[in-house]
């Protein structure tokens, strides 16, 4: 019986693995927190900036492995621009509905990276950063300019993804929608990362040379990394595009500086390259800014991108591990002193 | 014809003065520094402010000179703040790309949202620098501005003037020094923190007069996002040109003036994706030659 076999494996999987391991533990705990926390009546302006953080997340991980395999993208957006319009695109001109035009949607953004990703092989370091930089600038003009892509306005009244809801379910629905899709792809891009896989970025990152001498095929690597990076970051473009929270339309807003921006500042607070640390760095980021500056300072827009970028600089000129990193290594710490005493007591 | 060849050298030698701060900054310390965008806003905002503020004050036999005044106090302050942020933030990071990069991206961002702050929502979309001569005079059947061309005049005398700067005086022996070979400059008793800050102060004082020029002479309002364009031109001259060398950064700008000249007279249609042109021929010049059109990394000379 595999089912039962593989029930079994996760079972003991989550006794040795979660239990024990204190991250792992605060991780699942908080898992649960965030499933939950939406059901004890959440008032839908504090639900919003909930959802938000969820399509954030996605962004700040998906760069965050971007960053591993050692191309640190400045114009991360193009990918959440192109899932949403390339979904709006296939409904608005073939009338398909989200169910098959998100998967297709995602399909183009995968087969956007795939163009980008060859000739963005042949630049590195600051060059393929200044590059990735223009990528979303050239899209928002090219966007602007041709009509049956909708110039400012963008592409509206997409349908919503689950059509027969009230106004409060509806937004519980997204909620759910979206944290499942964080969820879902913080596991599996943290599972691609410190796989076998992962560790060839990390050494490409460290040293594409040495990597190239001991018969790394870094093209293909390169090439692999930005290709995973765009399909999760396109997946939330196209939901998003279909959400209440964008409005339900591909517009230039998906396509602007913020959403290059706000994955870079999430990974900095949280500590960069390790997958986690967006994580992390995405709730502090969010109740931070919605939650505390913005409901209970009443600080405008303006203002609050400001501190959070003095917050980032000053971060990553003294303090470049970031948060997230700092807790998980305290948290592990915790469990080491242990270890080596039981380890006394046996000995004794 | 003759018309593309003068109007692009013009705005070739405003283009390439644009990238000349850029230049210099990466040549002599390799940095990539995004924030050299910021100071292109950053000057025209001062030099806007100061000139109202000297048209009351200066007494009216001197009001010829207050555009003069005001560019070089702009230059001034606009240096001094580049100074400043520079030995604040990139230097204690130096080495460390992704860092620099993201740091120095980070400071445009906070100098737009300052600026937003100081100047309000509507000036920081749109803030009109004052015209200051708009005469034209005719020569070979091509129209030519009198301000874009004394732009054109002041940028190229700003290139003499760096060149001698770098070959004749002691401060500029230094500095080629330092990007010819770190080590052995710093045996020699040259100090990198204070060449490379001053390095960083003359590239913003640059960057202020060339956004000052370009903007008036043509006429653009400045506005808080400026500095993306900006940072398209410069990234690209410099690229096009080849790293670091004065002479690749006149070459590249009067490459890029001639495409425009072009562009703006043979397709008129292209209206709107104007503003997305430096980061397509940016693009396209680093995917297709990611070391520059002349090769590697050229020394100053």
């Amino acid at each position: 019986m595999p089912i039962r076999r593989y029930l079994r494996k996760a079972y003991t999987s989550f006794g040795t693995h979660i239990y024990d391991i204190p991250p792992r533990m605060f991780a699942f705990l908080s898992l649960i927190l965030f499933s939950l926390l939406p059901l004890f009546n959440l008032p839908t302006t504090m639900l919003q900036p909930l959802i938000s953080l969820n399509f954030i997340t996605v962004l700040a991980v998906s760069w965050d492995f971007l960053v591993r395999s050692g191309q640190a993208s400045l114009g991360h957006a193009i990918f959440f621009g192109i899932g949403a319009y390339g979904t709006a695109l296939i409904f608005k001109y073939l009338g398909w509905q989200p169910l098959i035009s998100i998967p297709l949607g995602v399909l183009s953004g995968v087969g956007i990276a795939f163009l980008i990703g060859f000739p963005c092989l042949r630049v590195k370091g600051p060059y393929f950063a200044i590059v990735t930089f223009a990528f979303p600038v050239v899209m928002t003009g090219i966007v602007k300019y041709f009509p049956e892509l909708g110039k400012d306005a963008g592409i509206k009244n997409l349908p919503r993804i689950f059509p027969t809801l009230t106004y409060t379910q509806r937004w519980l629905a997204e909620y759910y929608l979206s944290f499942a899709l964080m969820v879902l792809s913080a596991v599996i891009i943290y599972k691609i990362a410190y796989s076998k896989t992962g560790i060839t970025f990390v050494s490409i990152l460290d040293d594409d040379l040495a990597a190239k001498a001991c018969g790394i095929n870094v093209s293909k690597y390169r090439i692999m990394a930005f290709v995973i990076s765009g399909l999760f970051a396109s997946l939330a473009g196209g939901i998003a595009a279909h959400s209440d929270l964008f409005q339900r339309r591909a517009s230039p807003t998906f396509l602007s500086s913020t959403y290059s921006f706000v994955p870079i500042i999430v990974s900095v607070l949280g500590g960069m390259g390790t997958i986690y640390g967006p994580l992390v760095g995405a709730y502090i980021y969010t109740f931070l800014d919605s939650f505390i500056l913005k409901s209970i300072f009443k600080i405008d827009d303006f203002t609050r991108t400001l501190i959070f970028t003095v917050i980032v600089v000053i971060l990553l000129l003294k303090w470049p591990r970031g948060i997230g990193r700092t807790i998980v290594e305290k948290l592990e710490d915790l469990e080491k002193p242990r270890e080596i005493e039981e380890i006394e007591k046996e000995k004794r | 014809m003759i018309d593309i060849i003068i109007l692009g050298t013009i705005s070739g030698i405003i283009y390439a003065f644009i990238a000349l701060g850029f230049s210099l900054i990466y040549g002599v310390s390799g940095v990539v520094n995004l924030t050299h965008g910021a100071f292109f806003m950053i000057g025209a905002y001062i030099f806007g402010n100061l000139y109202k503020l000297l048209t009351y004050s200066i007494p009216s036999e001197f009001s010829h000179l207050t555009p003069i005044v005001a560019l070089l106090a702009t230059a001034i302050i606009t240096g001094i703040i580049g100074c400043i942020y520079y030995r604040l933030t990139l230097h204690q990071v130096l080495g460390d790309e992704v860092t620099i990069l993201i740091v120095s991206l980070f400071g445009c961002i906070i100098f737009q949202q300052i600026v937003y702050l100081i100047m309000g929502p509507v000036w920081a979309a749109q803030y009109p620098i004052p015209t200051i001569i708009s005469e034209t005079f005719t020569l070979w059947n091509v129209n030519i501005e009198i301000d874009r061309l004394i732009a054109a005049i002041v940028s190229l005398t700003s290139f003499i003037g760096l060149w001698i700067f770098t070959v004749k005086t002691r401060v500029g022996t230094a500095i080629r020094a330092l990007s010819q070979d770190l080590e052995a400059a710093m045996l020699m008793g040259v100090s990198i923190e204070k060449m490379y800050i001053l390095v960083a102060g003359i590239a913003a004082g640059l960057a202020s007069i060339a956004s000052v020029l370009k903007i008036s002479a043509y006429s653009e309002p400045a506005s808080i996002l400026m500095w993306v364009e900006y940072m398209a031109y410069s990234f690209s001259i410099v690229i096009l040109g080849g790293l670091g060398s004065l002479k690749g950064t006149l070459i590249g700008g009067l490459i890029f003036g001639y495409v425009y000249a072009i562009i703006e007279s043979r397709f008129p249609q292209a209206g709107s994706l104007m503003p997305i042109a430096p980061f397509i021929i940016m693009i396209l010049i680093l995917v297709a030659r990611p070391k520059g059109l002349f090769g590697k990394r050229i020394e100053m000379e």
